[in-house]
């Protein structure tokens, strides 16, 4: 089975004071670590899960300027065979469509039965790729997978709705998925298949394989900003004890003791 | 049982690189794992000796299975940098200094335990490993008046990141400066340019993350000209002396040296009683690391009725590790695999009222866990038993 996984290099926002840079179009990352996005993880994961259960190849795929490549290494590091990056700096701005037509162009010419890519991304939380790639792709997919089992040429998709519902979805291969976290347990990398990763090609691909005038945006980015106080909210403010008494007063005052 | 492993001199020569050429020294004795703390935990054995011939042979974390690799990559982490194992060791090895070597190659491979991973970043873009914001790290001293340092005071007191945000451990930091200023010693603060000294991101393998905090409080010490500096926490005491080149000519003074000298000089006299039963615990890195032993027991000894006991056995160099090192304060152990218990059942046999303690991470460990074991032993900085002795 030959499987592609899309990966992403983000910062890592979650718990960082985010400030956002004097272009108004971006967050200052000088002080950010930088990672694979966590539900990429969880897809590269279950790739590698799969290579090793049907044996075949596994390539990843990453839209990123020359720190991606640390990232594909990772991925080389923990169970793929072979990694590609197209040179985000060739495209300009980038949005979800975009991102999915750049894969596409180069995913059209690799042989592939799977492909896989997270569900969301931290940094913009688009959650547009993956979709937009199998639908550009015209393959069958699956979104927010938390569960996939294969049997001979269909693919059980188990999905979780709102409300507790599970959706399962049988299909037939070429299939993409994109994978909800906690689907798997991402794996560590071995030494030694460290130093493997560590001496292997990366390809890239750039402006002179892919014609940018064919790739396009659906949208551009305006400017980012914090969200504006709503008008129901208030901002406490004081010492922990301060805060606390003043909420507990809140709490009675609309009697929701 | 793994079979026949296969010779990796390139892996050997990574680690090596990586800072590892302490394993060279190694023969296997196993004194390192009768030192280990980690193997007073029943069912658990840390073969902490074979690390290093492991390494000499480049056959360590070199499996292909997932399985092999999570299990030698949760034992490559489990080291809390104690130095129970150098101190016994006939040749000096510096164990947690190899096993970094290894923690830095997997580390730039995102392969560490998650848990820590949020500390770290948090660490890297704020300055501290809890995320707090760096504007408000001098807020502890707000109502204390304490001066910000601007190169006219003698002293930087450097409290640490945890004294400096947890509402606890903010007790320590205010004993502290209210002790030195009670004794006449000229001091001031860097307050929000200040960074955490980045030791326990050193010891699990973050090593860009370490030098991101030498970088940043090499250049603003060297902005105020800082020349002495006085440290609540026994870890940024050790690695601004060891780990800071730029910090060769700064003399790096641990709280108890300075509140000992000022005992000495008659700066400070303990007058009120303190009728309580006090065992001291020795931090790892202020005892074992940096030879730290009679001067908090002696400032201990100083206050009147204070009735001083031991750990026996497992006192001085002999200290079980709290378990917070290493970044262990972060780490999510199973409730039967934490040193920390190990500790507590040693403390609650000497019967004592307080455990004193020099260091925030024991401070926190202890406390936290006290309350989930319902022990009732009331945990105390040295600083915090000091001032309440003092006279008016």
């Amino acid at each position: 089975m030959d499987i592609i996984a899309c990966i992403k290099r983000v910062p890592q926002t979650a718990e960082a004071d985010v400030k956002i840079d004097s272009s108004g179009k971006d967050i200052v990352k000088d002080r950010l670590q930088f990672d694979m996005n966590e539900s990429d993880t969880y897809a590269l994961e279950e790739a590698i899960l799969l290579k090793e259960k049907f044996s075949g190849s596994l390539t990843v795929i990453s839209v990123g300027t020359f720190d991606a490549e640390d990232t594909l290494r990772i991925a080389l590091a923990k169970g793929a065979d072979n990694a590609i990056r197209i040179k985000a700096e060739d495209f300009g701005e980038l949005d979800g469509y975009k991102t999915a037509q750049l894969l596409k162009a180069v995913i059209k010419d690799l042989k592939h039965d799977a492909i896989f890519t997270g569900c969301i991304a931290t940094d913009d939380y688009y959650s547009q790729v993956g979709v937009t790639l199998a639908e550009l792709l015209g393959m069958p997919h699956a979104s927010l997978v938390t569960k996939i089992e294969i049997d001979g040429n269909t693919v059980h998709a188990y999905r979780e709705l709102e409300g507790g519902l599970l959706e399962h979805l049988a299909m037939s291969l070429p299939a993409l998925f994109t994978i909800q976290t906690g689907i798997n347990e991402p794996r560590y990398a071995s030494l030694i298949a460290i130093r493997r990763a560590a001496k292997k090609e990366i390809k890239v691909i750039g402006k002179e394989e892919i014609n940018a005038e064919d790739i396009v945006s659906f949208s551009s980015l305006e400017k980012l900003f914090t969200p504006p106080v709503g008008e129901r909210a208030e901002i406490l403010s004081g010492t922990l004890d301060e805060i606390g008494t003043r909420v507990q007063g809140i709490v009675k005052e609309k009697g929701l003791l | 049982m793994r079979g026949i492993i296969n010779i990796n001199p390139e892996i050997r020569d990574a680690i090596l690189e990586s800072g590892g050429d302490d394993a060279i020294k190694c023969y296997s004795c196993g004194r390192c794992m009768a030192a280990c703390p980690w193997n007073l935990i029943d069912d658990l054995d840390y073969t902490t000796y074979r690390f290093c011939q492991r390494i000499k042979l480049g056959a360590i974390v070199d499996s292909e299975a997932k399985e092999d690799i999570a299990a030698d990559t949760d034992e490559v982490f489990r080291c809390i940098g104690c130095d129970s194992c150098r101190h016994e060791c006939p040749r000096g090895v510096n164990l947690s200094d190899v096993l970094r070597a290894v923690r830095r190659i997997l580390v730039d491979y995102d392969s560490y335990p998650a848990e820590l991973k949020g500390v770290i970043s948090r660490l890297y873009s704020s300055g501290n490993p809890l995320g707090e914001s760096s504007a408000k790290r001098a807020d502890w001293a707000k109502d204390l008046g304490i001066p910000h340092f601007d190169g006219t005071q003698e002293f930087v007191y450097f409290p640490c990141c945890l004294p400096a945000y947890d509402a606890r451990l903010k007790l320590v930091a205010e004993a502290t400066a209210s002790l030195l200023t009670k004794a006449g010693i000229s001091f001031g603060i860097i307050g929000e340019e200040e960074f955490c000294c980045g030791e326990a991101v050193r010891r699990v393998g973050a090593e860009k993350v370490f030098q991101s905090a030498v970088n940043n409080n090499t250049r603003v010490f060297q902005k105020f000209n800082v020349k002495n500096v006085i440290t609540t926490s026994p870890h940024c005491f050790k690695t601004f002396q060891t780990d800071y080149p730029a910090f060769s000519d700064i003399q790096i003074m641990h709280v108890v040296q300075v509140l000992h000298q000022c005992l000495a000089d008659g700066k400070l006299k303990p007058e009120r009683p303190f009728k309580k039963k006090v065992v001291y615990h020795d931090p790892c890195t202020l005892g074992r690391q940096m030879g730290i032993y009679d001067q908090p027991r002696e400032l201990l000894q100083s206050i009147p009725e204070l009735n001083l006991v031991e750990v026996p056995v497992f006192n001085r160099e002999f200290s079980v590790c709290c378990g917070a090192g290493a970044m262990g304060l972060w780490r999510d152990w199973p409730q039967d695999q934490r040193l920390v218990k190990i500790r507590t059942e040693q403390i609650f046999a000497t019967g004592a009222d307080v455990l004193c303690v020099a260091c925030p991470y024991c401070l926190q460990m202890f406390e936290e866990n006290f309350k989930s074991m319902n022990v009732d032993i009331e945990v105390m900085d040295i600083s915090e038993i000091l001032f309440s002795s003092l006279g008016q």
